[in-house]
């Protein structure tokens, strides 16, 4: 049997595994229907109103912030691993790159990004 | 790694500085002394590009092509000249729209300098890459802040709109690309150099279709028709000095940087079908770009919206400069974008003079400007006339080496289908021409004086665009430092 026909028969099998599995429980299960079945999870609290309003555009400002470090955490992560190995000239490389992020913070703090008006 | 590499980045070191020390000081300049950032900015502007100026003219010249950081980086003469020529028009814009900086966008002035110090930077990238990835950096670098800058005057709902349309458009386009930049490294045995590319790039289909998704991208930012239909809205839109920089640097940058593509990465020299098969489908895109933007600019009323569509044109004449895959190819597209930075960056110098004074940029409005304004009147005329291609101007000689360039290559019909479209742009530039000297109009354009650094600009434009096209020299270094395939 090569190896292309193990995975037909894999891929066949899992999809009667599925399938099978939710047909079988739509035939089987009791159903009973009412309006808050129906909502999207919102953790628990009712959700109301579309989704389609205005919100503060600080919001943004604070997730891109937020993403700046998120990003820089990343990037810092793999470099950590392996500080020891690169050296010098790793700290250096790594020193530079936190230096033009926190410039970035610097100028949106300045700015007033970070106050909430 | 080896240090002295960054040395190869002289231009891209200096300007990334001057970027930086900006942004410093504008973090650090109180309410009083921001009256001094704009001339800080100039001043610092106009030291990086007479540095690299210098550095290009004077002595410091290299011999061939060398690289940096195993082949990503690549600089030559022409590269560094081309990064020189958009230093100067960036200047220029700079200098258009010192009044404009002043009086209406009073609470962004810094962010303007250095959002188009940024979109220069990725240029300089774009211009200088050896791998696609630098390429998609470079591009991204020159585009997102460019989409910042088309929204600055965020108070008017068009300026938003064309920011929109472009930032839509941009991430569309750069999308598709990466798609075909990903199928290029899967069927071009995983690697994203060009050097590597072009080793197993045999025009297989898959291999055809990845490349014609990049083209698509790229197109899309020189606005080559079928991907031109944000170009008229954005151009609209955006302020009148990040119109000038839209349509001429993020032009150039861009079909330069393509040009080095297509013939390191597309044109196997062994596999003669690779540069027939792009050149086939650039044939079609040049006749379709030329002949739709010419018509389009036609029917134009707003000044603005007519040079974005002249401009589309004026791309299509641009690419002329890819279809021989020759030094002369090369050198006469280089000194095209030069022509053409001086030409338009003239006419988008008056029009933005104009309206910062009268608030008026209908072509009906133009109406009697002679009789009002005629220093004006006459460098607009003569910047028409050379973007059109008249002969005394540089206009002329820029459009007449393209296309010897192409003929040289056997493309006799498609440099005649552009010699005819040449004449119908002839009809809808002495349109202008026609509105300025003969139209009469009951209230014309008030008699205004302008500010000096515009006047600097536009009389700089004009002496480019009067006497470049007189000065061989230009042309035959042009042409000596340019590379084939």
């Amino acid at each position: 049997m090569s190896s292309y026909e193990i995975f037909v028969i894999v891929f066949i099998m899992a999809l009667v595994m599925v399938l099978g599995g939710s047909v079988i429980g739509l035939l089987l299960s009791p159903k009973s229907k009412n309006n808050q079945k129906g909502e999207q999870y919102e953790s628990g609290i009712p959700t109301r109103g579309t989704s389609w309003m205005q919100f503060k555009v600080g919001y943004y400002l604070i997730a891109i912030l937020f993403l700046m470090f998120d990003v820089e955490a990343v990037l810092l992560f793999p470099w950590a691993v392996i500080m020891k190995g690169m050296g010098v000239e790793g700290l250096y490389a790594v020193s530079f790159f936190l230096v033009v992020l926190i410039l970035g913070l610097a100028y949106a703090w300045r700015k007033g990004a970070l106050e909430w008006k | 790694m080896d240090y002295s590499q960054f040395l190869l980045m002289k231009p891209e070191i200096s300007l990334a500085l001057t970027l930086i020390v900006l942004l410093i000081a504008d973090l650090f300049m109180g309410e009083k002394s921001k009256q001094y950032f704009q001339p800080l900015a100039l001043v610092l502007f106009a030291a990086h590009t007479a540095i690299n100026f210098c550095d290009c003219c004077g002595g410091s010249c290299m011999a061939g092509q060398s690289e940096a950081f195993s082949g990503m980086y690549i600089t030559s003469n022409i590269h560094v000249f081309v990064k020189n020529m958009l230093n100067v028009g960036t200047l220029l814009v700079f200098l258009f729209s010192f009044e404009w900086n002043k009086k209406e966008n009073k609470e962004h002035i810094a962010e303007f300098y250095l959002l188009m110090m940024a979109t220069l930077f990725g240029m300089y990238l774009m211009i200088s890459c050896g791998d696609f990835l630098l390429f998609y950096i470079g591009l991204e670098t020159a585009s997102i802040p460019m989409a910042t800058l088309v929204a600055l005057n965020k108070k008017r709902n068009e300026s938003a709109e064309a920011a929109a349309k472009y930032i839509l458009t941009a991430g569309f386009s750069s999308s598709v690309m990466l798609f075909g930049i990903s199928l290029i490294y899967g069927s071009c045995g995983g690697s994203l150099y060009f050097c590597d590319v072009v080793k197993n790039f045999t025009a297989e289909p898959f291999q055809i279709l990845a490349m014609i998704f990049f083209m698509a991208g790229v197109a899309f930012k020189i606005s080559l028709v079928p991907f031109h239909l944000w170009t008229a809205d954005t151009y609209q839109g955006a302020p009148t000095s990040v119109t000038a920089y839209l349509s001429v640097m993020s032009k150039g940058a861009a079909a330069f940087a393509f040009m080095v593509i297509m013939w390191k990465a597309f044109s196997n020299i062994d596999v003669k079908s690779t540069f027939v098969s792009w050149t086939n489908i650039l044939w079609w895109i040049i006749v379709i770009t030329i002949t739709v933007g010419n018509i389009f600019a036609i029917r134009q009323k707003n000044l603005k919206r007519f040079l974005a569509f002249s401009s589309i044109s004026q791309a299509g004449y641009i690419m002329l400069g890819l279809m021989s895959g020759t030094a002369e190819g090369m050198g006469s597209m280089v000194y095209y974008i030069l022509v053409y930075l001086f030409t338009n960056l003239g006419a988008f110098g008056i029009i933005s003079n104009i309206e910062d004074k009268s608030g008026k940029v209908g072509m009906d409005d133009y109406n009697g400007l002679y009789e009002t304004n005629p220093k004006m009147a006459v460098v607009m005329m003569l910047a028409m006339f050379s973007l059109a291609g008249i002969p005394p101007f540089a206009g002329f000689w820029s459009k007449f080496f393209i296309f010897a360039s192409a003929a040289q290559a056997g493309e006799y019909l498609l440099v005649f289908l552009a010699l005819a479209n040449t004449i119908i742009s002839l009809y809808y530039y002495l349109l202008v021409v026609k509105a300025m000297f003969i139209n009469k109009s009951d209230t014309p354009i008030a008699t205004f004086k302008s500010d000096k650094m515009s006047l600097i600009g536009i009389t700089v434009c004009t002496v480019g665009f009067l006497f470049l096209g007189f000065i061989s020299q230009i042309y035959e270094q042009i042409i000596a430092w340019s590379f084939g395939i």
